[in-house]
């Protein structure tokens, strides 16, 4: 464990040498991110001009639940942005099996590949608008509620890690798994609102089968103090079923790979 | 010691059956049909600690399948693989860390990176001792001139700048077993010579086992005693070079283009026609039964030339002889 640490870490200073290369291309990775985040934003803004409270939540309670879901989403995008190309840039160029020759896990050895910078834009974003929201709505930041928070955004970027692992897997059997992984991950755009706004089987698949809900719109329940049962609590426990299910997953993947090859 | 050991070795893959055409392509999604197609056909060998040894075959032999079987990438399909007395799937950390492989074209050093800090990054993957490397780094810089390269991104450098800098990564831990997958192809000679001459050194230095396949024929009479030939899957010739060199090293072609067709010519002894078409005849000779001017006096004696040029056997040609039986009737 150390080990991997210590090599994650050096990959990352690494990753950043790369980067101050293109110094450029950091600055406007980092930014795009943010201009559409703000974009998004904007959206949300207009939808809330129109109609001040959705289902009884007001626009800053609504930006809580955003600002939840972008940092749960901006620690995928940190870590595991290679799961989105894992078919292209690794399984289709055969550079995968550089991968199996090493005497690290090869899981391990994608991720820490890439670290993407893009990410960090999506960080800030998020942590300011958790901020601007509790702000607003007075709710203080008290250290159970800072606990509550990190453990949620930590538990929120495992399960958009589980997920992507999950449908990066089919690369092994198509190659491809942008399609796949698209599908799932946009299923997000649902958690961007209160769950209790969509119909009961929206709300059941985003709590229990793709549960961005968990991300998002549970822990903004128990932040704002509303009722939303027990549920406000099983963040990490979700967080944790997912990524051992999707580890299970990925290794079956890398089975089939070991049958077939590239 | 034998190093390398397998038994029976089997790969079969399944491959999807393509249909022509739209209808095609909705049968294939709804009821695949799959192919069987056998890349390794019960292969035995084994390699013993500080060989080199020659793995050759045309395109499609089955040569990178029998390595990723070797490497841990691939599990067989049946029969048996043991490098360094372990599974090399099974226990496939284990093995990565005793074996070196240089995958042809492909690159494992970081693109964008400054060569110096992607040897730093594959050091701490395998846990290279600080001092120990110190010293690999400057032994390897000598040998393979590195020294002005390693500031160098691997994207901006010649190809054979690029394989120096592999195949020094590839060594750096001091693997026992090393597989190299076409380690000189597309080189001017004098890269070739310094890679051949850095590849027999850390051979002899530490024993290091090599299996090297290639397509040039230099590379493996200067650095291989022995070739395992590989054809269709089917091993087909495990033996010393030199018996190859005898038998087919003797032989040259000379092909004649001529103004009129003729089929039937007589050949001084030693010499045999072994192509003719319409106004082309090739003719194959023993160099240590005849000369080249012998045979060519004896043709344009009979028949008008053209033009005429002389080749010596390809690779190809030899595996293709010896799949036809030829080394072993001619050897027996």
């Amino acid at each position: 464990m150390t080990r991997y640490l210590s090599l994650y870490g050096y990959f990352l200073i690494q990753r950043f040498k790369i980067l101050m290369e293109y110094r450029l291309n950091f600055f406007i990775g980092s930014a795009s991110t943010a201009i559409l985040q703000a974009a998004s934003l904007a959206t949300i803004w207009v939808v809330m001009r129109q109609i001040p409270s959705l289902n009884g939540w007001n626009f800053y309670e609504v930006i809580l639940i955003y600002g939840l879901l972008t940092m749960g989403e901006s620690i995928t995008h940190m870590f595991a942005d290679n799961l989105w190309t894992i078919g292209w840039n690794y399984i289709r160029s055969g550079d995968f099996d550089r991968f199996l020759v090493r005497p690290i896990d090869p899981l391990f050895h994608l991720l820490a590949d890439r670290f993407c910078h893009d990410g960090i834009g999506n960080f800030v974003t998020g942590a300011l608008l958790i901020g601007v929201s509790m702000y607003s709505l007075h709710v203080a930041l008290t250290p159970l509620r800072a606990i509550y928070i990190l453990v949620a955004v930590i538990s929120g970027g495992i399960i958009f890690i589980a997920l992507n692992l999950i449908t990066a897997t089919s690369a092994f059997w198509l190659t491809e798994s942008i399609p796949v992984t698209q599908v799932v991950f946009n299923m997000n755009e649902f958690a961007k609102y209160p769950l209790n706004i969509y119909h009961n089987a929206i709300r059941i698949l985003l709590t229990w089968l793709i549960p961005y809900g968990f991300v998002s719109f549970y822990p903004a329940s128990y932040l704002l103090g509303r009722d939303a049962g027990p549920v406000v609590w099983l963040s990490p426990v979700v967080a944790t079923v997912f990524i051992l299910i999707a580890y299970r997953v990925w290794l079956f993947g890398l089975r089939h790979y070991s049958g077939t090859g590239s | 010691m034998s190093v390398i050991e397998v038994r029976e070795l089997t790969k079969v893959f399944k491959i999807p059956k393509k249909e022509i055409g739209l209808t095609g392509a909705i049968k294939a999604l709804f009821m695949p049909k799959y192919e069987q197609k056998t890349a390794v056909d019960r292969v035995n060998f084994q390699i013993d600690e500080g060989e080199v040894v020659g793995y050759i075959g045309v395109n499609g032999a089955g040569k990178s399948t029998t390595i990723k079987m070797l490497t841990g990438i691939l599990v067989p399909t049946s029969g048996h693989a043991r490098v360094l007395g372990r599974d090399p799937h099974k226990e496939r950390v284990a093995n990565a860390r005793e074996i070196g492989v240089v995958f042809g074209q492909r690159t494992q050093l970081w693109w964008d990176l400054a060569f110096i800090e992607s040897l730093n990054l594959v050091a701490r993957i395998y846990q290279v001792p600080e001092t120990r490397y110190k010293k690999l780094l400057d032994q390897f810089a000598e040998m393979l001139e590195l020294k002005e390269l390693f500031h160098v991104p691997i994207r901006n450098m010649s190809l054979g700048q690029k394989m120096r800098a592999e195949l020094a990564a590839t060594l750096i831990h001091e693997p026992r077993v090393v597989y190299l997958d076409e380690p000189t192809i597309g080189l001017d000679l004098i890269v070739k010579e310094r890679i051949r001459e850095f590849i027999k050194e850390q051979n002899q230095t530490k024993s290091t086992t090599v299996v090297l396949t290639t397509h040039d024929l230099g590379d493996i009479e200067e650095l291989c005693k022995r070739v395992i030939i590989i054809d269709a899957g089917r091993l087909i010739y495990d033996g010393p070079i030199e018996t190859i060199k005898q038998q087919f090293g003797k032989y040259r072609e000379i092909t004649f283009e001529t103004i009129h067709s003729s089929e039937r010519v007589t050949l001084p002894s030693g010499a045999e026609t072994t192509h003719v078409e319409p106004r082309r005849l090739t003719v194959r000779f023993d160099r240590t039964l005849t000369t080249a001017s012998q045979v060519a006096a004896a043709l344009m004696n009979q028949i008008e030339v053209k033009d005429f040029s002389l080749s010596e056997p390809d690779l190809a040609s030899i595996i293709k002889q010896i799949y036809n039986g030829a080394l072993n009737r001619e050897a027996a």
